[in-house]
């Protein structure tokens, strides 16, 4: 289990480098656009576009990652004054209910990514492709996020019986 | 069922998944699921939740707030804010509360550049503080302006928050922003002002030390001019572009980060190891914001079919209350969430019923989103679990106190409550530049 929690580990890793990579070409496309359309008079009229599409992707992609983390806001108000005993198994819950709530958006998000592909919906703006293509890596992730928190649950298993130690705001 | 029983289970249930400790992105979603099983239809909701959930990210109005949290992680990590620092206090001499006062001058540079008022405390915290206690000052007198500079952070532009904020409520983003710089302003002027007159009044809050030796004539501007003056020029061009109609927010946004990065490399502070660290902060700051959004959009729909909007909404309408009654309490809702919650969750749960109210009544939402901006900040600052005194904590040395934080951010949290009955009494403040360019 911890070998494969590890492994996974590194998949988050690298797919949080992957957005890093994403943002960038993001600063890099808008930025182009407003250069080219005010000096050659044409830009990439795509730009707004594919930055809204990075936005979800780049969303999507560290989601994993910052859960791994511990990065997902939460509230502690409760857990900090419970004993610690009380407070694992609150935590103990929190687990089941994210193993729970993602494995229900899991179903449906491939229902309706399945439904799309099989009707041929297709995404028509400036680019024009299957609608699919966007529909899919939601299930994905929240199939990641599931297993995620059952490293999560496994880890609280693991270790002491109070707890856990996370971001509460975003600032 | 009614719109009070709904109420009942949407809020209750809320309240449980994130009191229990879930993140609050997964709070949002599970409450979704239940909300869509009951009011969208039974299991036919759920598709729809998951298509809801890409398309709430895939907008073009959140795109800025990537690009602006990147232009302050981007002038931390690469040591251009400790350069710009070391050139300020050059400027700033013989002015009692020194040191303090730097870090109120530094701060509302800093946020002018950055989108993250973490980062901000985080900096001035971790630069400022230790040097400010060695010199003998008062520990509350150290700490107060760091947290209340931060908090000032999310009022001037570029303001990550404030670009959700438009977002979700429906609020022009650029009348917005654009909206913060006055008020803001107007906090880091009372509090230089209350600092001075702190310091003055009982010296041994801030000993002022003899200063070595410092340059005099051009080697004193020099280093403002190098190091500070492009960093508010990367600030014009971004307010500039957005206000003359030249660009949207999304484009300013991302020629401000591009300005940013240059700027960087000019000062030769960029290498590829701390552009990506800039990179990686990023997009777990901006991801943690919008994987809350994704979990959270369906909800004010789930609310909207439920009854309990129009419920709510009906119930206060009904009253008969007048706009400022109304504010009001919408106002006290937000200043007592903000003990609590974080400023994101704040939005999602108040603004669904929120802005039916204030279009109903007539109410001008640039001047209720500043007010509502004001009480997110001061959210920032208030006990029990306002972040920026976490994030002193987590700074400050350990002999340290909680209690003294608090006490520390005190002063700064009822300039703040000033200012929000100032703009309540006279709206032009948060209005009159907007309306100036046409928002």
């Amino acid at each position: 289990m911890r070998r494969l929690s590890a492994a996974f580990g590194r998949l988050f890793d690298l797919f949080a480098i992957v957005a890093a990579i994403l943002l960038a070409a993001m600063v890099l496309i808008v930025t182009g656009d407003i250069l080219l359309r005010n000096f050659i008079r044409s830009g990439f009229i795509w730009a707004n576009e594919v930055s809204e599409y990075a936005l979800y992707f780049m969303t999507v992609l560290v989601a994993p990652w910052l859960l791994r983390r511990g990065r997902h806001v939460r509230l502690d108000l409760v857990l900090a004054v419970v004993p610690s005993r009380v407070a694992w198994f609150m935590e103990v819950a929190v687990d089941l209910a994210g193993i729970a709530t993602c494995l229900v958006l899991l179903r449906y998000g491939a229902i309706m990514t399945m439904e799309s592909w099989r009707t041929g919906s297709i995404t028509i703006k400036n680019l024009v492709f299957p609608e699919w293509w966007l529909l899919a890596p939601l299930p994905i992730v929240f199939a990641l996020l599931a297993l995620e928190f059952v490293f999560r649950l496994h880890r609280l298993f693991d270790g002491e019986r109070g707890r856990r130690i996370e971001a509460t705001s975003v600032g | 069922m009614g719109w009070i029983e709904a109420s009942i289970i949407l809020f209750g249930g809320l309240v449980a998944l994130m009191g229990l400790g879930l993140p609050v992105a997964f709070a949002f979603l599970g409450l979704n699921v239940i909300g869509a099983l009951l009011f969208l239809g039974g299991e036919q909701g759920l598709p729809q939740l998951t298509r809801n959930a890409v398309q709430s990210v895939t907008s073009f109005s959140l795109t800025p707030i990537p690009f602006f949290v990147l232009m302050g992680e981007v002038l931390f990590h690469t040591g251009v804010a400790m350069k710009a620092i070391d050139a300020i206090s050059l400027l700033i001499r013989r002015v009692p509360g020194r040191l303090s006062v730097i870090v109120i001058v530094a701060g509302t540079v800093f946020s002018a550049i950055s989108g993250s008022t973490i980062a901000t405390t985080a900096l001035l915290g971790t630069l400022m503080l230790p040097t400010m206690l060695d010199r003998g000052y008062e520990p509350r007198m150290a700490m107060g302006p760091i947290m209340g500079i931060g908090g000032v952070d999310m009022l001037i532009p570029p303001s990550a928050l404030t670009v959700l904020l438009g977002s979700l409520a429906g609020i022009s983003i650029t009348g917005l922003l654009i909206g913060g710089i006055v008020p803001g302003l107007m906090l880091s002027i009372l509090f230089v002002g209350y600092i001075i007159v702190r310091a003055k009044m009982n010296p041994a809050l801030a000993p002022a030390v003899p200063e070595a030796e410092a340059p005099e004539g051009l080697a004193r501007w020099l280093p403002f001019l190098v190091y500070v003056l492009p960093l508010l020029l990367i600030f014009v061009i971004v307010v500039g572009a957005m206000t003359r109609g030249w660009a949207t927010p999304t484009e300013a946004a991302a020629l401000g980060a591009t300005g940013t990065i240059l700027a960087a490399a000019a000062y030769r502070g960029l290498t590829p190891a701390n552009l990506m660290r800039a990179l990686i902060g990023t997009v777990a700051i901006s991801g943690t914001i919008l994987f809350i959004i994704v979990g959270a959009t369906t909800f004010s729909q789930v609310l909207s079919f439920s009854g309990v909007i129009n419920g709510i909404v009906g119930l206060v309408a009904g009253h008969g209350f007048s706009s400022l009654v109304v504010i009001l309490g919408m106002l006290l809702i937000l200043l007592f969430l903000g003990c609590f919650v974080d400023q994101v969750s704040m939005m999602l749960i108040t603004l669904p019923f929120f802005m039916p109210l204030v279009t109903g009544m007539g109410i001008d939402p640039i001047w209720f989103g500043i007010l509502f901006l004001m009480c997110m900040q001061l959210g920032l600052l208030t006990p029990p679990f306002g972040l920026l005194l976490y994030t002193m904590k987590g700074v400050a040395p350990a002999s340290i106190s909680m209690q003294e934080i608090y006490q520390a951010a005190m002063p700064y949290v009822f300039f703040g409550l000033f200012i929000i009955a100032l703009i309540l009494a006279i709206p032009g403040i948060a209005t009159w530049l907007p309306r100036l360019i046409g928002q």
